[in-house]
């Protein structure tokens, strides 16, 4: 039994690696997104395009511009004179926030009557919830420390556990592995069985004495492997390259990654033998990797989701992971406190198993 | 020119019967941007409410108690658990149990009158979503709540000096801003997400779609029979895109509908307008998809292909992330794929309602775009002849 597996698992390893473009293609995509994460994407927006009508032209506007400015929040990108100019420069996308000052702001200033006019882009949701907030909250704190008044009874000290300087790299990472994880286990078996049968190498295979089981055994090695690989790279080039300081039990963490690969590969499996073309077999792991990242916690808590996003979102072996990843790699904590999460993906594991070697067996009839 | 009109539509025709005939990939091609649409309107959401937490309040008077109610009013922070001291809320947070929580020291109302108040707030840092908003939130909560305390103090003091230099009832600050937000007055999700959603639905469509065209026919050997006729490249991938093209206008449609229906986000701009700018990116799209179905010699490979543009559009097009915030290299590689355009146009005419005047400069570039991809995928397909 051991050797019709070793013989599939080869004849899959040399298939991967003749294939060149592909493999390239399968081991460069977790770090093309690492990079892109650790590049681009800031959760924290800053430097927002700012578009100004000072019709107040005095010391007194000029500073309340300023500390928006040296906030580093926002650009000013132009100078207009009048409020349609502004509003004309949002609608045109150059700005996304648009502050008008009265003429008579340096004298109302002086009765604590002064008024501002912004106005905000509101087609784009990160951009228009940071300008909102952070425009405000900087004009108030102005607004306070203009009156010589002990303003702050009550200051809110805030600790970041685990991630105190707010380092999206960090926030990023443990997720990215997850959900890296689950695209790629899936994308990876997706194919196997349908494929066979597109191309009509199945026939091939079932005329040779191995065994349903074994086939699916010998379909999923050289993937796991690939899958491993994925891993190791981004946990190397992320600790590494990046600094993202790993807190917890490296071996748990790499043990608990092969069993939530497994899910994944299991679920392709699955996906692989329902399949009729390859074309289907694709859109639907888009479908569950997609729908993974959205539900599991990834991109946005799951805890916020509505009801039935929520019960859906069960379903998924990342939802249980992801607090895995987390758990170990940013908290450091260990098994003890992640019980929970680990027995649900075991046993979603054995269920996603048993649906796909019923699958598998059906598909090869 | 008869002669290949008459070839054209043969091998239009061939195309749709295929697509036809394999009705579940139909259904399935039609399902799921639908459920894209559900799941993107649902779940996606910047600012996170009812953030689990946990409190200790070792002051427990009236001040602390109201500062509390402050914090649940907001709706950000939902109070699911009490303990008695800071090390219980870490441990619960290790565990995952709850995001944040609150601490309260046992003299907090003393020192709040003294003027120096402090409160702890723990927030859990391995996820970033709650840390963000939570953070903002739990700050301007307590900048909000010392200036309810100020101003009833000022107030307080003036009526007792005789009636100062403030006038009671208007506001303690000398600056107020008055915020608009604009298109989008009170700020719903779904508008902002829509607009954009439309256009990651129709690219991973498209794109998807596209990319396994012809490298189905060279892997199931099919592409020798054509090649056999006398049908020309520029013939054969215009073949191929169009009825994917009536396909993706159809799924844009049913979108749009779905979207102003039932999630009610009003369409401001001009639609005549927004079909013809869908109709010159859904091209483009679809000749990225060719493109990528030219260079790869299997179907798994075209598809781990395809997964790029996927990839970039979702994370650097702007539909989630803003590009303004992104550094030059990030924001550039963004520019190469239609999807960053287009949704900017989408969301010019569809949130915003501004016309032609303003989007021309995103059309011409989609536009030249789309024109290139198609003709680099023709001459892509030609080598590949022999």
């Amino acid at each position: 039994m051991l050797t019709r597996i070793w013989a599939i698992t080869q004849k899959e390893f040399i298939q991967t690696l003749r294939d060149r473009a592909t493999l390239v293609i399968l081991l460069t995509i977790p770090l093309v997104q690492l990079l892109l994460y650790a590049t681009a994407i800031h959760t924290d927006v800053q430097h927002i395009p700012m578009v100004v009508a000072d019709q107040s032209v005095s010391t007194e506007s000029r500073t309340y511009l300023n500390t928006l400015v040296d906030s580093k929040y926002f650009d000013i990108v132009d100078t207009v004179s009048s409020r349609d100019a502004v509003m004309n420069a949002i609608d045109a996308g150059k700005a996304s926030l648009g502050i008008v000052i009265p003429p008579d702001f340096a004298s109302q200033l002086k009765l604590h009557q002064a008024q501002v006019l912004m106005l905000i882009d509101g087609s784009d949701s990160f951009t228009t919830n940071s300008a909102y907030s952070t425009a405000n909250a900087i004009s108030q704190s102005y607004a306070i420390s203009l009156i010589n008044q002990p303003i702050s009874p009550v200051n809110a000290q805030v600790r970041i556990l685990y991630n105190p300087d707010l380092k999206d790299l960090w926030f990023l990472i443990p997720g990215l592995i997850a959900s890296l994880l689950q695209t790629q286990t899936l994308a990876l078996t997706a194919l196997a069985v349908v494929r066979e049968r597109e191309v009509g190498t199945i026939e091939a295979l079932l005329v040779t004495p191995i065994r349903p089981f074994e086939l699916m055994l010998g379909k999923t090695i050289p993937n796991l492997f690939i899958a491993f690989c994925n891993m190791a790279s981004i946990l190397i080039v992320g600790g590494l390259a990046f600094g993202v300081p790993f807190q917890g039990n490296l071996v748990l963490y790499v043990v608990l990654c092969l069993l939530f690969a497994c899910s994944g590969l299991g679920l392709g499996l699955a996906i692989s033998a329902a399949s009729q073309t390859q074309a289907q077999a694709q859109q639907l792991v888009q479908l569950f990797s997609f729908t993974g990242l959205f539900l599991a916690g990834f991109l946005f808590p799951q805890y916020a989701l509505p009801f039935v996003l929520r019960v859906i979102s069960y379903i998924f072996p990342l939802t249980y992971f992801i607090p895995i990843s987390r758990g170990i790699y940013t908290k450091g904590i260990g098994i003890d406190a992640l019980w929970g999460p680990v027995i649900a993906l075991s046993v979603l594991l054995v269920l996603i198993i048993f649906a796909a070697s019923r699958l598998f067996h059906e598909s090869l009839d | 020119m008869q002669k290949g009109l008459q070839r054209f539509g043969a091998l239009v025709r061939k195309e749709i019967t295929q697509l036809l005939r394999d009705r579940r990939s139909l259904a399935f091609m039609l399902s799921l941007p639908l459920i894209q649409l559900f799941l993107f309107s649902y779940a996606v959401n910047s600012t996170v409410y009812h953030i689990p937490t946990a409190v200790v309040d070792q002051s427990n008077d009236r001040k602390s108690r109201e500062y509390l109610q402050a914090m649940v009013n907001s709706q950000y922070f939902d109070m699911t658990v009490q303990f008695q001291n800071q090390n219980q809320v870490i441990a619960a947070i290790d565990r995952g149990d709850v995001k944040a929580g609150i601490v309260i020291p046992p003299d907090f109302a003393t020192d709040t009158d003294r003027g120096t108040g402090n409160v702890l707030i723990l927030l859990d840092g391995s996820d970033s979503a709650s840390v963000s908003s939570g953070f903002g939130a739990a700050g301007l909560i307590a900048q909000m709540y010392s200036l309810q305390l100020t101003t009833q103090e000022i107030i307080r003091k003036g009526q007792g000096a005789g009636g100062g230099s403030l006038s009671v009832g208007a506001s303690a600050l000398p600056i107020t801003a008055a915020t608009r937000v604009l298109y989008n007055p009170d700020m719903i999700n779904v508008w902002f997400i829509l607009p954009g959603i439309v256009g990651l639905i129709l690219q991973n469509l498209a794109v998807q779609q596209a990319a396994l065209i012809v490298v189905k026919d060279r892997e199931m050997g099919t592409i020798e029979q054509i090649l056999i006729t006398p049908t020309r490249p520029l013939e054969l991938v215009l073949s191929k895109m169009i009825p994917l093209l009536v396909l993706s206008m159809l799924a844009m449609g049913v979108t749009l509908l779905i979207g102003i229906v039932w999630f009610s986000v009003p369409f401001q701009g001009s639609l005549f307008l927004y079909f013809w700018m869908a109709l010159l990116f859904v091209v483009g799209s679809l000749a990225l998809g060719l493109l990528i179905s030219t260079r790869a010699k299997t179907q798994r490979q075209a598809q781990q292909m395809a997964l790029l543009p996927m990839i970039f559009g979702l994370l650097l097009g702007g539909l989630i992330y803003p590009r303004s915030s992104m550094p030059f290299v990030p924001q550039f590689i963004g520019n190469l794929f239609p999807l960053t355009y287009f949704i900017r146009i989408s969301r010019s005419i569809f949130v915003k309602g501004v016309g032609l005047e303003f989007v021309w400069s995103d059309a011409l570039i989609l536009g030249i775009y789309s024109l290139v991809v198609v003709i680099l995928a023709a001459r892509a397909f030609k080598p590949r002849l022999d």
